[in-house]
């Protein structure tokens, strides 16, 4: 009786994870799949496949400069990730004090995070522009420079400027995520850290940074997938130029696939890009002590 | 009894579904039309439909536009799905990547059956279409880059006539860029090969002429890419010439502070057309030192996956035949290729600066470069631009830069 009624359940559960896991299948799974096929294959949309062994990873790998640039330009575009949170940290905790109009700047610094990517760029764009550019502007009006800086045309400032853009876009929402696990912190804590005499900075380094390890470690997880998959502020703010120097792997398997034609290539690139990624997410369950995203079931 | 009506019904609904999808399959025959961002002229391609459809009654016709950053994407997942659009509109050299992989359906026995198809236009015109011998592509619009100056700077330059070579045009931005603070005396737009008129009136090549091998990696390239690079570091060139696309560069020369442009008359247009101080009393048209121009060329073809080619062909004829051409010509004030609607329009221009523009345009037809005819293109100009962007903004050593794009693009062509 009792497995029958078991077996039942496990049916009504999979019958209710069906239409989930088809689409997951069918948007996840079997184009993947198709990737690891196409990247050990010449083909293109006109021609028939032709078995290319490892033809596409030795060109990434032994030849293809791009790649590399692109590859570097990724680790470096995930600094995102530690910057924003370390200045939504101090957001979070300048308006989780008692200022006057903290609603205000809670308001204000979130503002940029429900902004489509596509404005934002846009809005970035217009702010680092040679000529007519708000920050040229400033920094000419205060003194500071002499001739305006073509931050995004700039081999050396395009990518820290579109860097820039992708951290003021994230770092209200971070803020968001680290004022809510200040505020679940137990203020006795902090009252009876003050009766034994301990420093405000000793409180921080001692029960705020601790406790936030949750919601500090979500911001890094996100972080780490936006930067890793940041397609459209590229996209929209350099067109991953000028030259490469802010393409990053996701605008190249995109440029390489549909600009170049060469899905074949672009599979083998975004293979890459998906062991990469599992690695980082390895790494980073790993440091979350190895068991983040475990689901308890209750009995 | 329930469970037997209930499937009895079933089976009714579905063969009566079938019927009658297959009766709506055999009625219906269909032609897709995929046309490059111009959605602004919808009302002129329900017209080429209507017409269409008035000679093939059991057709319908379906329209799509998509912009040019989208074009290549749609297409190519459309051929990939089996459902590529049966008539484009392609511009640049798109078309030679579908063509040599047997994408696109050769146009020669169509314009062998009507010879006065190919005799409505230009010969040099109709040879930017053809690949291994075949004709792929018809004309549909057309412009190609000139110089355009503005007499005002030229003026307080002491500057007389507009420059015959390379020499004099880097010696003429100089002297402009001397005439005040903020002015600069060169700009171009770099998309798609725009700038390779430069190099092109110094006697360099891309590629070897059986276009197997870079050939541009040579002393008067690293010459021309150095003193470039000197005249943009030095302001006599405007930096947007190597960094901008469209919009960035026109702007800049609408601004009124730039001496020389180079650039198609369609962008000229539109630079008149967002300036108010910009016509005939202040700005002048010529062709580049040494005539070279780059071309910029729209042409409708069939895709090979379609059904109904003869069709599609009928439906090419219709959209290009001299009424709607003339329509497209006068709209835009484009030249179409097409002989006797170009020399009309040209013929009925009162302004003499866009009248000097489009018949600049249609000489030296053969002297047109940064068109070649590869279906590598655009993964040589990838492989090309991003070295010799560097050099020209004075961020690395031209002979390094060129040495290293040579590399690359050889590995392009070694790969195919």
């Amino acid at each position: 009786m009792f497995a029958r009624k078991s077996h039942r359940e496990y049916l009504l559960v999979w019958l209710m994870l069906l239409p989930a896991l088809a689409i997951f299948m069918l948007f996840r799974i079997i184009p993947l799949l198709w990737n690891g096929v196409l990247s050990f294959q010449f083909w293109s949309p006109t021609k028939p496949a032709e078995f290319a062994g490892l033809y596409h990873y030795e060109e990434m790998f032994l030849y293809d400069d791009v790649f590399w640039e692109a590859l570097v330009n990724t680790f470096k575009y995930m600094l995102t990730a530690p910057i924003a949170i370390i200045l939504a940290l101090l957001l979070a905790l300048l308006v989780n004090s008692r200022i006057r109009g903290r609603g205000i700047y809670r308001t204000i610094i979130f503002l940029s995070y429900p902004l489509m990517v596509v404005a934002v760029g846009i809005i970035w764009r217009w702010l680092f522009d040679q000529r007519v550019g708000l920050i040229n502007f400033s920094l000419r009006s205060f003194g500071l420079i002499d001739e305006p800086i073509a931050f995004l045309e700039s081999f050396a400032t395009a990518l820290p400027s579109v860097i820039a853009a992708a951290i003021w876009q994230i770092v209200g929402f971070f803020m968001i995520i680290l004022l809510t696990g200040l505020q679940s912190i137990p203020q006795n804590l902090y009252e009876a850290a003050s009766i034994d005499g301990a420093s405000r900075w000793s409180q921080f380094w001692r029960i705020t940074l601790p406790l936030l390890r949750p919601s500090l470690f979500l911001c890094f997880v996100i972080g780490i997938i936006a930067s890793f998959t940041s397609f459209d502020l590229i996209y929209v703010m350099t067109g991953g130029g000028p030259g490469h120097a802010t393409e990053l792997l996701i605008t190249y398997v995109y440029k390489t696939a549909f600009t170049l034609t060469q899905f074949d290539y672009a599979g083998a690139l975004t293979i890459v890009m998906f062991l990469l990624f599992v690695g980082i997410a390895l790494i980073g369950n790993l440091l979350a002590g190895g068991d983040a995203g475990r689901v308890d079931i209750a009995d | 009894m329930l469970r037997r009506h209930l499937m009895a019904t079933v089976a009714g609904a579905l063969l009566l579904a079938g019927l009658s999808g297959q009766a709506a399959l055999a009625q219906e025959k269909k032609l897709t039309l995929l046309t490059w961002n111009l959605p602004i002229y919808e009302e002129k391609f329900r017209g080429w439909i209507a017409d269409f459809e008035e000679m093939h009654p059991d057709f319908t016709v379906e329209w799509l536009d998509k912009k040019g950053t989208e074009f290549g994407a749609f297409y190519q997942t459309q051929l990939v799905a089996g459902t590529a659009p049966d008539i484009i509109d392609v511009q640049g050299m798109l078309w030679a990547e579908y063509a040599a992989n047997d994408g696109l359906v050769p146009l020669d026995p169509y314009l062998e059956a009507n010879p006065e198809v190919r005799d409505r236009y230009n010969a040099e015109g109709m040879k930017l279409w053809q690949y291994d011998g075949k004709q792929y592509m018809l004309p549909y619009y057309f412009s190609k880059t000139l110089m355009v100056y503005n007499k005002k700077l030229f003026a307080e330059a002491n500057i007389d006539a507009p420059p015959s070579s390379f020499d004099e045009l880097l010696d003429a931005a100089y002297k402009i860029k001397d005439t005040g603070e903020g002015r600069t005396g060169f700009i171009t737009l770099n998309f798609d090969w725009l700038y390779w008129p430069l190099m092109a009136m110094n006697g360099i090549e891309l590629l070897n002429e059986d276009m197997t091998e870079a050939a541009f990696n040579t002393p008067e390239m690293v010459d021309v890419v150095t003193r470039l690079a000197k005249a943009t570091t030095d302001g006599a060139i405007n930096p947007i010439s190597w960094t901008g696309r469209w919009v960035e560069p026109n702007n800049a020369f609408a601004a009124g502070d730039i001496g020389m442009y180079q650039g198609h008359g369609a962008a000229l247009f539109w630079i008149m057309g967002q300036a108010d101080w910009a016509n005939a009393d202040t700005l002048g048209v010529v062709e580049w030192p040494g005539g070279w121009g780059v071309p910029n060329a729209h042409g409708l073809g069939i895709s090979a996956s379609t059904e109904h080619p003869d069709e599609a062909f009928d439906f090419i004829q219709i959209a290009l035949n001299d009424k709607w051409q003339t329509i497209m010509a006068d709209n835009f004030t484009i030249l179409t290729l097409n002989n006797s609607v170009d020399e009309a329009l040209i013929a009925g221009l009162d302004d003499p600066l866009k009248a000097a523009t489009l018949e600049l345009s249609l000489a030296n037809m053969d002297k047109q470069t940064g068109n070649w005819v590869t279906p590598l293109d655009a993964r040589i100009k990838d492989a090309f631009w991003p070295d010799i962007q560097a050099a020209l903004l004075g961020q690395r050593d031209p002979a390094e830069a060129i040495a290293d794009a040579e590399n690359k693009v050889n590995r392009v062509l070694r790969r195919g």
